[in-house]
């Protein structure tokens, strides 16, 4: 229960948080999900709609979405933008040049929502564990993240394999969400 | 209590799994799947019976502080522009706990699932003895919406022994 810890942060408010998961199909989103909650990765396949957790703790609420990336799936994002908190974009590190390509599109696409507009960006260059990875900076200038002047991002190189930097990616976004609605109240 | 309304909410979406794990232990408390068989979204079987499931639970079940609940399901070919469901379970007349979860938006032809980590809402050792001595008296009543209209409601009752 790793991110019990984390959710603790999140006291102060009242309504219930809302993360979205999204990315390419194979980046590794569910695999994440279900390692930083502790549970078997070893039989995983294609996220054909969603998979929601929900965690509760004293009162307050943390639903992390994981919809399904696979092209004929990603026209359906948008019914999930709505009262969006953090954004986790799920890169695979070691996908192929116009995967990589596609990856970046479909992210500057997302970045112009407007129901998107006030999310915490968190992205998870994942794979690290592969010899064939990027590294998170190659990954971070490939998405040119640099130029990105309307959410607060933060990038993180993960493993949902060994579980690498997963707490670490989770931590910052909750706290970045958990910091501006402090200021706003 | 009778059902608040027909089945026709087969016709929009389907339970293929549930299961209860104790999350401080991982150890699996509970698990129900439904038998691999083509999903048919036409023709609704209106038998009343299987409306209400029957638990059996170890007595152990009632010492987890958290649990996670994982309910896996299938949308059938029309999109939901709208899914909750609401769900209450009491011992007696007393309400232990009570759920209200919105989906939202559900893609057609897709399975779906949702986990529900929480802490088990506290129980004084005098009320959970009477639990165990009363099968049967510990119940819940599942409802879900599409559109804001009711269509399934299911009905389970928890045996502890």
């Amino acid at each position: 229960m790793g991110l019990l810890t984390i959710i603790k942060k999140l006291k102060a408010r009242e309504r219930e948080t809302r993360i979205l998961m999204l990315g390419l199909d194979n980046a590794g989103k569910t695999t994440i999900l279900k390692r930083i909650n502790g549970e078997d990765i070893s039989t995983i396949s294609p996220t054909l709609g969603f998979n929601i957790k929900t965690l509760e703790h004293k009162g307050y609420k943390l639903n992390i979405w994981d919809v399904g990336g696979q092209k004929s799936i990603r026209t359906y994002w948008r019914n999930y933008f709505e009262q969006t908190d953090g954004l986790v974009w799920v890169v695979d590190s070691a996908d192929r040049p116009d995967r990589l390509e596609d990856c970046k599109r479909e992210l500057k696409e997302l970045l112009k929502e407007e129901r998107l507009a006030g999310a915490s960006l968190l992205i998870f260059a994942n794979k690290q564990d592969l010899s064939t990875a990027l590294s998170f900076e190659q990954i971070k200038d490939l998405l040119e993240l640099d130029s990105i002047q309307t959410h607060h991002w933060h990038i993180e190189g993960c493993s949902a394999v060994t579980g690498k930097n997963l707490l670490a990616g989770m931590d910052w976004i909750v706290d970045d969400i958990a910091s501006r609605m402090f200021s706003l109240d | 209590m009778q059902f608040l309304c027909s089945q026709a909410g087969y016709r929009l979406v389907q339970f293929l799994e549930f299961s209860i794990k104790n999350e401080d232990t991982n150890e699996m408390l509970f698990q129900l799947k439904r038998p691999e068989i083509p999903l048919n979204w036409e023709d609704i079987d209106p038998a009343e019976e299987g409306r209400t499931v029957n638990y059996k639970f170890p007595i152990s079940f009632l010492q987890a502080k958290n649990i996670g609940t994982t309910l896996t399901f299938a949308v059938g070919p029309k999109e939901l522009s709208s899914f909750r469901m609401i769900e209450r379970h009491y011992f007696r007349d007393r309400l232990l706990k009570s759920f209200d979860f919105t989906f939202g938006f559900c893609i057609p032809n897709t399975v779906n699932t949702w986990e529900h980590i929480y802490e088990v809402p506290a129980l004084d050792e005098k009320t959970k003895k009477e639990m165990v001595l009363s099968p049967g008296q510990t119940v819940s009543d599942s409802f879900y919406f599409v559109d804001n209209k009711l269509v399934l409601h299911n009905k389970a009752s928890y045996s502890y022994c």
